[in-house]
């Protein structure tokens, strides 16, 4: 479902701290399954998902996501389909402080200009299939980490996108909570999802739940 | 259309919830916004005002005033010189003036007590300004004490009060008799204050000015031109109480966008980066902050101009009175009558709404357009 | 739940509307203070008045257009500016005329 090729992911050119992020990654990675990206920290991972996910561009190489080719688009169509194909999840949640739970969950498809209503709906819905609807007018600090978790889930699933990017989410979580969440990952997938997913932590990759495991270090891809 | 009403109330309701986060801050900004565009609303309101008022009556003052002057003092004239200028060409009419002023030790104001030439009071009677009744809280039938020029005092009835419309005028304004003003004021009687000259052709005033000047070289002659650029003049921006005021509130708007320019806080660029990595393109992140800068610097806008109307027209400009006041016990009531200059208005707005809303949005600038991958590496 | 859009729009649209009220309220308060206007210049015309009755404080400063240079010194050697109102106003334009320099 998407294919990385070739990809070469420098920073800093021309300055003295210039670094090679990725040395040309060839990866083929499958929908509805789902996959983490395995290595230490300064291995890649987080570059590799951001350009997958359309965040930034690499130096070099090509990404295709379904039969689109998104390296070359411009911003605005490139916004377009990372909207509508990725949900995010970031390594700290990156909820907005002194915002409600619904607020926090529906900003991602404000400027889509959707009836506020319907937009609405579909937030709750979402928030009650996580069990946080309870909370939904609570600002988001006073949410326990496990809720704040959800949340960000919900708010990753608001554009209903094809596929869910997480970046070391259980990075803050204790073991109940990383294994819960590795459920609820499965649960998307059978929803026919695709899960992509950058961890380092054991509960992660070494979970039955999870379809394939590619190892990442240096920017390179580790021979398995 | 829908979509785009839609997309621009989302993001307002994130405006408003980002700003209402720091209700506190922002609620006393938009005070001192409010306050800032009240307080210059007003001053404009009220000098265009009182300047067009000035226009509109006093082009029926006299055409020229003669007075006369000695040891460099403005003395009172005899009336033979009335007659000297009625026989130069050109002047219609020549009329002495019988007015001065009289200060009331009762309750230390000044009066200007006037002998009109038309509807004398009878004598004994006076007409006085609706600011004397109401300083001296009396009414007609009443009597005021006045202490003549002799050490003799005076007692003058109060026949009618003039009108509170013509305050502007009038508020100080005492009409007599002339045999009561010359009890009070020990002019002799071949003497006048000054004369008033009425001609034909109101192109020729200033030759037939220095045909005066030259008669009667004593004398100081002023147009009605000249009256009526001292009004122009007044509450001119660039004089003193009204050269601050405009360079305080130009400081504080300096201020406001100021603030807003330097910079976005930390926490603001990660907002602003999260926002682009949950899908807000940069557009919507600048349009963003234009609704951030246009709810605070519009409302305020808005609610400054209409509390200055209401100050300015309804309530007399009440807060201007101790600035106005000065050490004057007598003070009129400014019942003015409301008129707008569109182009002061729209400077207001250009002043206070524009650079506030793009102080606001050009620092967000950069955070706007960086990628948004940014958010992950925090 | 009311959107917070909706309540800052109906604040704006309320202003809004005043806002045109008030020019509205401008323009025939205009209209109808005509007839007091006029009567305001008949009585200056009858009774051959030349200043606005503002500042009460000295001779000077309520008959502004009447005054000269020497007419604060009337009052004392320190006047020139002793006056709150001299911040307001400017000296009348007849001042400038008709002397030699004095400095």
């Amino acid at each position: 479902m998407i294919e990385v090729l070739n990809v070469k992911k420098d920073f800093n050119s021309g300055k003295p701290n210039e670094f090679r992020a990725l040395c040309g990654i060839n990866l083929s990675i499958a929908g509805n399954r789902i996959t983490v990206l395995k290595g230490p920290s300064g291995s890649g991972k987080t570059t590799l998902l951001s350009l997958i996910g359309g965040m930034a561009r690499p130096t070099s190489g090509r990404i295709m996501v379904g039969t689109r080719e998104i390296t070359s688009l411009p911003e605005r169509f490139l916004t377009n389909i990372r909207r509508s194909t990725f949900g995010f999840i970031f390594q700290q949640f990156n909820l907005i402080g002194g915002l409600t739970v619904l607020e926090n969950v529906t900003i991602p498809a404000y400027p889509l200009g959707e009836r506020h209503s319907t937009l609405e709906k579909r937030a709750m819905r979402l928030l009650q299939a996580f069990d946080v609807a309870p909370k939904a007018a609570s600002l988001i600090e006073w949410l326990s980490g496990g809720e704040a978790q959800r949340v960000a889930i919900a708010r990753a699933l608001i554009n209903d996108p094809a596929v869910i990017i997480a970046d070391e989410p259980t990075a803050h979580l204790d073991t109940k909570l990383s294994r819960e969440f590795m459920e609820i990952m499965a649960g998307l997938k059978s929803k026919g999802k695709t899960l992509l997913i950058a961890s380092h932590d054991a509960i992660v990759y070494d979970s039955p739940l999870v379809d394939r495991v590619i190892g990442l270090r240096d920017g390179k891809i580790e021979e398995p | 259309m829908r979509t785009w009403i839609e997309r621009q109330r989302n993001i307002m309701d994130f405006t408003i919830s980002s700003l209402w986060r720091r209700k506190g801050k922002n609620l006393a900004l938009v005070f001192v916004y409010t306050a800032v565009v009240f307080m210059l609303a007003s001053v404009i309101f009220f000098t265009h005002a009182i300047k067009r008022e000035a226009s509109l009556v006093l082009k029926e003052a006299p055409e020229m005033i003669i007075q006369r002057m000695q040891a460099g003092r403005h003395e009172i004239v005899p009336v033979s010189y009335a007659a000297l200028i009625g026989k130069i060409r050109g002047v219609t009419s020549v009329v002495t003036r019988l007015w001065g002023y009289y200060y009331d030790p009762v309750i230390g104001a000044n009066y200007t007590l006037l002998v009109p030439t038309d509807s004398v009071p009878e004598a004994g009677k006076i007409s006085i300004g609706a600011g004397i009744a109401r300083t001296r809280r009396v009414s007609p039938g009443e009597t005021l004490e006045f202490l003549a020029f002799d050490g003799s005092v005076i007692n003058l009835e109060i026949a009618q009060i003039l009108s509170s419309e013509s305050e502007l005028l009038s508020a100080d304004l005492m009409l007599l008799s002339s045999s009561d003003f010359t009890m009070v004021f020990g002019i002799p009687v071949d003497y006048a204050t000054d004369i008033t000259v009425r001609v034909r052709n109101p192109k020729e005033l200033a030759t037939i000015a220095a045909k005066i000047a030259k008669i009667l070289p004593n004398t100081r002659q002023i147009l009605r031109d000249d009256i009526l650029r001292t009004y122009d003049a007044l509450f001119n921006w660039r004089a003193g109480m009204m050269l601050f005021i405009l360079a305080g509130a130009m400081l504080a708007f300096g201020i406001f966008a100021w603030d807003k320019a330097s910079g976005l806080s930390l926490e603001e660029r990660r907002e602003i980066g999260i926002l682009k990595g949950v899908g807000w393109e940069t557009g919507d992140v600048i349009v963003m902050k234009f609704w951030e800068g246009i709810v605070i610097s519009l409302t305020s806008f808005l609610l400054g101009v209409l509390l200055a109307y209401v100050h300015v027209f309804f309530a007399s400009s009440v807060f201007f009175e101790s600035a106005l006041k000065g050490w004057s016990v007598l003070y009129p009531r400014f019942k003015l009558i409301p008129t707008l200059d569109f182009s002061q208005i729209a400077s207001l707005f250009f002043l206070t709404v524009l650079p506030y809303t793009v102080a606001t949005i050009i620092p967000s600038w950069r955070a706007a357009t960086a990628d948004p991958d940014s958010v992950m590496r925090t | 739940m009311i959107r917070k859009s909706s309540f800052w729009l109906v604040f704006l649209a309320t202003a809004i509307v005043l806002f045109f009220l008030m020019f509205l309220h401008a323009w025939s308060a205009e209209k109808a203070a005509i007839r007091v206007m006029q009567k305001k210049a008949a009585m200056v015309r009858i009774l051959a008045l030349t200043d606005l009755c503002i500042f009460t404080e000295a001779n000077y400063t309520r008959h502004l257009s009447q005054a000269d240079i020497h007419t604060p010194f009337q009052d004392s050697p320190l006047s020139l500016e002793h006056f709150p109102s001299g911040s307001l106003a400017m000296p009348p334009p007849t001042i400038r005329r008709g002397y030699e320099n004095l400095d």
